[in-house]
């Protein structure tokens, strides 16, 4: 019991020193590549609208680049349609090492489309995702949340809601 | 000079303050229901999880498992049952995990 205690706790600091070293590389200029995987675009426009002056997500050191090669994190959206898989495997492949992947949407978190011939349903089987942003679509402001959770400059607070109301509903 | 321009210098920045300061819009948005666990009943579950569109809802014997990434804010389970659901006014949920966006809810009559 005391061994597997020990364990844990070097888990933890080994979580702890992956979250300062991604916030050293990444927290004050990141490179994000946006990757449709069989969206509707509503994710698309919701993205498209960080950049605009009321977000104004360059102010935070984040930015677009077309080029995986020139990103260092991928922002998937979209259930995978499966045509689509091999070419998300090799954006993934492009990116250079270390590198980020965010499941943006209902679609890639594996809500709307269950799997069949069609699509995987979800990115988190083909690829390996880092942060979850949920939302049909997400947000701009969710978005920039879950920006900033996966370089570390914000903490995720979802783990800890339950989503049970005690009075009256809201 | 535009006169946007000029309605810009008057009234001041328009870009938000987040992270730093909550923004005022983020009230304004569709976010995911919370659920009254003692008004929530296991028939009454049954019927949210067949209104649910998304498959965000599921029933575990005496618990309501609410997958918040598969839900899409869409209203349908609140407007089934007013009384038992509401809105969690959340939006901040990106998840290091998707497990902990697995949220399970007693329901009513559960023995504790």
């Amino acid at each position: 019991m005391t061994g597997q205690g020990a364990t844990e706790l070097t888990v933890q600091e080994n979580a702890e020193e992956l979250r300062r070293t991604v916030t050293r590389l990444f927290g004050r200029s990141l490179h994000i590549r946006t990757l449709d995987t069989g969206s509707c675009a509503a994710c698309e426009q919701e993205i498209r609208l960080l950049a605009a002056p009321h977000y104004d997500l360059h102010r935070l050191g984040f930015f677009f680049t077309p080029a995986p090669r020139h990103a260092d994190l991928l922002m998937v959206t979209g259930p995978m349609v499966r045509a689509f898989e091999n070419a998300a495997r090799k954006t993934y492949d492009a990116i250079p090492d270390p590198k980020i992947v965010v499941a943006t949407g209902a679609c890639a978190l594996g809500g709307v489309y269950q799997p069949d011939a069609f699509t995987r349903g979800g990115a988190g089987g083909t690829l390996p995702v880092d942060v979850w942003i949920p939302g049909c679509p997400p947000s701009p402001l969710a978005l920039l949340q879950g920006l900033l959770v996966a370089v570390g400059r914000l903490a995720g607070k979802v783990k800890d809601l339950d989503f049970s109301l005690n009075g009256t509903p809201r | 000079m535009p006169l946007w321009t000029l309605r810009g210098l008057r009234r001041g920045v328009v870009t938000t303050r987040y992270p730093a300061r909550p923004d005022p819009s983020a009230r304004l948005l569709p976010s995911p229901p919370a659920f009254r666990p003692d008004v929530l009943t296991p028939g009454l579950a049954d019927r949210l999880v067949a209104v649910c569109p998304s498959r965000a809802l599921a029933r575990d014997a005496d618990v309501l498992v609410f997958d918040v990434g598969a839900c899409t804010a869409c209203g349908r389970c609140r407007a089934e049952a007013p009384q038992a659901v509401g809105d969690s006014g959340e939006f901040e949920l990106a998840a290091t995990a998707r497990a902990h966006l697995i949220k399970r809810i007693p329901l009513a009559g559960r023995p504790a």
